[in-house]
């Protein structure tokens, strides 16, 4: 089954590199990878394309949070992200730029 | 200041009071820092106030780091060269990685100009530790140096530890920069999950809903992992035991998590657990795993592992850890040390009684009739008896660090472990070479303590050049080398499922003199064993000797690790090896596994 990921990601040194590290190290095959600017510089909008079951996508995600300058992870039209973590929490922070992920979920 | 001194200037608002690392010319203005700030700051005592332990290769840095972290609590710092210093410190920072250990590594890296070029001692260090740690930092902005060195140390130490590296070019430690005493990066994602997590309470219902399933089982049971530890939350766990009298097993992380001379305390489970921990995870009809992550070497049939618990229910301070392996049927993420806190409260508050006896009485009884044994008629040095031997003078007191093998399993099996910290194992990455250097950073961490590095003939090879660290140091570490004639624990598998052709295991013929080696490195007390009549006062003066002192033990080679639940096997296959009762029906002697099903 094909999982689409959104993923709010802080411009570091290294960063996207970290983030497809993460899904070969854990195995996770990557079908298409899209990085977009969003209206903050320092912040990139990636759309990772992933296939496999219910709980690779959930390890994934979770794993995917897991990473320092990954600001937020949802996976589009799935269940998984109903969990304890904070996607909520970072759109309230005072740094605004998460705001970017509330709209662009609407737009989908 | 320069970009060096507001490194050093960091680590020593952080409270960092040792470090460990090698010079070379990427990192030698850090060092020079490092150098000035004690030459100002010195105690009076002649001490330096941040001592610089300068190991045989870097890979011994970053265990000595791990230990003392391990030792303390505290974010263990490294501190390494470009190229060759990073990439030998791989093996150390993944090894912290996989058990959760807080460390910070500070590597030297080529000027921001040369990034890319091949130059002299460049290594990819962010793509390569990127794959290994917790978080890796380059710093190619001066102006951000002191804000990264200090989220370093709060990524480290905060959520689920591990460890931080930070990848410093040479122009950015020598920029010019002033101090700002406070600032850290934006980093909003990380620090909302972890507020989220830490934040994390533990509702009535929830509580109202665990006791529920609690009061209804008759053989609970808690299975408590490396998180009790990293979690603070012995305390708690003891609380909660005391409260309502679950008996409790412990993985190899969580020795110490829990007495283990407790009435209630049934060792380690796994596979080399004990035989009556093992039983009490297949009779249980309710788990609680606390810090503990279903790991491979637990659950190496995650279907078939504690098959009789009809509610099993998890604590950790990880969401990805919930239901990775195994389903759970309640859950908290959050600190361990407020949810059980807050359990026993609930519990309380509410008159909870568990009608456990009957249980307690099972437990007793496999802990009396499942006991660890071993050859205690042998003619030959048997390595569980020298364990017993040290066990029997330090009382699950001392700090005790290993190597992997074989060995490593007889000192989780044999010692007892009263409190936390004091057991410092490669667990999840199972190190060769470990021991020495971690027992090392250990005893920087624990200057009074009895330190005892249990190390096997193998594994000390692999960082034997640390020996000389611990007499240049002055360490009064106690090395005690139980020496097989080679890497006994693969060779117990190759007996086992590859018809005893010991391909590159037996290292018997080998000229190794590990008597003059130490001896060579400045060990003024050192022995070699071989008589099992001369055991006991042997490890009582070793024990004694005020100063380092190295005890090599010539021990059965054929003496094998049991019980054992063989690799992708459930716990009804244990097997119990010659001296240990297994339960009628039970074997005692390992079924022929299919060699492809198994790692
Ligand atoms: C760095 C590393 N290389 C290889 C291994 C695989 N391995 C696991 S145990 C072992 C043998 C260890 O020998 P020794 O230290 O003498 O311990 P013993 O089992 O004999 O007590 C080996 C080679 C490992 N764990 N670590
Ligand atoms: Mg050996």
């Amino acid at each position: 089954m094909k999982h689409t990921l959104s993923i709010l990601l802080q411009n570091e040194a290294g960063a996207l590199a970290r983030v497809a590290g993460l899904f070969a190290a854990r195995h996770v095959n990557i079908d298409t990878l899209t990085v977009a600017p969003t209206h903050e510089p320092a912040i990139s909008h990636l759309t990772v394309v992933i296939h496999g079951g219910e709980a690779t996508l959930e390890q994934i995600v979770r794993q995917t949070r897991k990473l320092v300058d990954v600001i937020s992870v949802r996976s589009l039209g799935q269940l998984c992200d109903v969990g304890y973590l904070a996607g909520e929490a970072v759109r309230s922070n005072a740094h605004g730029h998460a705001d970017n992920h509330g709209k662009w979920q609407q737009s989908v | 200041m320069t970009g060096a001194d507001v490194v050093v200037r960091v680590l020593a608002d952080e409270g960092v009071e040792v470090l460990f690392g090698y010079s070379g010319g990427a990192i030698l203005p850090v060092y020079d820092a490092v150098f000035r700030h004690n030459a100002e700051h010195g105690n009076g005592d002649g001490r330096d106030a941040m001592p610089l332990v300068v190991p045989a290769n870097e890979q011994g840095a970053g265990f000595m780091a791990s230990g003392y972290a391990r030792a303390s609590g505290k974010v263990g710092v490294v501190v390494v060269t470009s190229g060759p210093g990073a990439t030998n410190t791989v093996t150390p920072v993944r090894d912290a990685m996989a058990d959760s250990i807080p460390m910070v590594v500070i590597c030297g890296q080529v000027p921001t100009a040369s990034l890319g070029s091949d130059a002299f001692q460049e290594a990819p260090v962010s793509n390569i530790m990127g794959a290994c740690a917790k978080h890796v930092f380059l710093v190619t902005d001066p102006g951000q140096l002191e804000a990264t060195v200090r989220t370093a140390f709060e990524i480290a130490r905060s959520g689920r530890p591990g460890p931080v590296v930070v990848d410093i070019p040479k122009d950015v430690q020598n920029a010019k920069l002033s101090y700002d005493g406070n600032c850290r990066l934006p980093i909003p994602g990380y620090r909302a999950r972890l507020r989220a997590v830490e934040q994390a309470r533990l509702g009535d219902d929830a509580c109202a809903a665990f006791f529920a399933a609690l009061a209804q089982a008759r053989r609970p049971l808690i299975y408590a992992g490396g998180g009790v530890i990293a979690g603070a939350a012995a305390p708690a766990l003891r609380a909660f035991v005391d409260a309502f009298g679950v008996p409790v097993t412990t993985t190899l992380m969580g020795l110490g998590g829990f007495d283990t001379t407790h009435p209630l305390a049934l060792h380690m489970l796994g596979m080399h657990g004990t035989a009556y921990a093992n039983y009490a995870v297949e009779d249980c009809d309710f788990l609680l795993a606390l810090g503990a992550r279903f790991d491979d070497r637990v659950a190496g049939a995650p279907g078939k592992f504690a098959p009789c618990a009809r509610f099993i229910a998890q604590i950790d301070i990880d969401p990805a850890e919930v239901g990775k392996v195994k389903r759970v049927h309640w859950h908290h993420v959050g600190p361990l040390a407020a949810a059980l806190e807050r359990l026993t409260a609930h519990g309380r508050a509410h008159g909870t009684r568990l009608s456990l006896a009957d249980w307690q009485a099972h437990v007793a009884r496999l802990k009396r009739d499942h006991a660890m044994n071993y050859d205690r008629a042998s003619p030959l040095v048997q390595p569980q008896a020298v364990i017993e031997a040290i066990n029997r003078i330090t009382q699950g007191r001392a700090i005790v660090g290993t190597g992997v093998g074989q060995h490593q399993m007889w000192a989780a099996q044999y010692f007892d472990f009263r409190a936390p910290r004091q057991w410092l194992t490669s667990g999840s990455m199972g190190t060769m070479g470990f021991g020495l250097p971690a027992a090392i950073g250990a005893q920087f961490a624990r200057p009074d303590a009895l330190v005892i590095d249990i190390d096997g003939d193998g594994s000390i090879r692999m960082n034997l050049g640390e020996l000389e660290t611990v007499t240049t140091c002055g360490l009064p570490l106690k090395v005690v080398l139980l020496n097989n004639g080679g890497d006994g624990m693969v060779r117990q598998w190759q007996k086992l499922y590859f018809g005893q052709r010991f391909a590159g295991s037996d290292k018997s013929l080998r000229r190794k003199d590990f008597v003059k080696a130490a001896e060579a490195d400045g060990f003024e007390w050192v022995r070699r064993l071989a008589d099992k009549a001369a055991l006991e006062s042997t490890i009582s003066e070793f024990l004694a000797f005020d100063g380092p002192a190295f005890l090599e033990v010539m021990i059965d080679p054929e003496a094998g690790v049991y019980p054992m639940v063989g690799p992708g096997a459930s716990y009804a296959q244990m097997v119990t090896g010659d001296f240990i009762a297994a339960r009628e029906g039970d074997s005692t002697v390992m079924e022929a596994a299919p060699v492809d099903s198994m790692f």
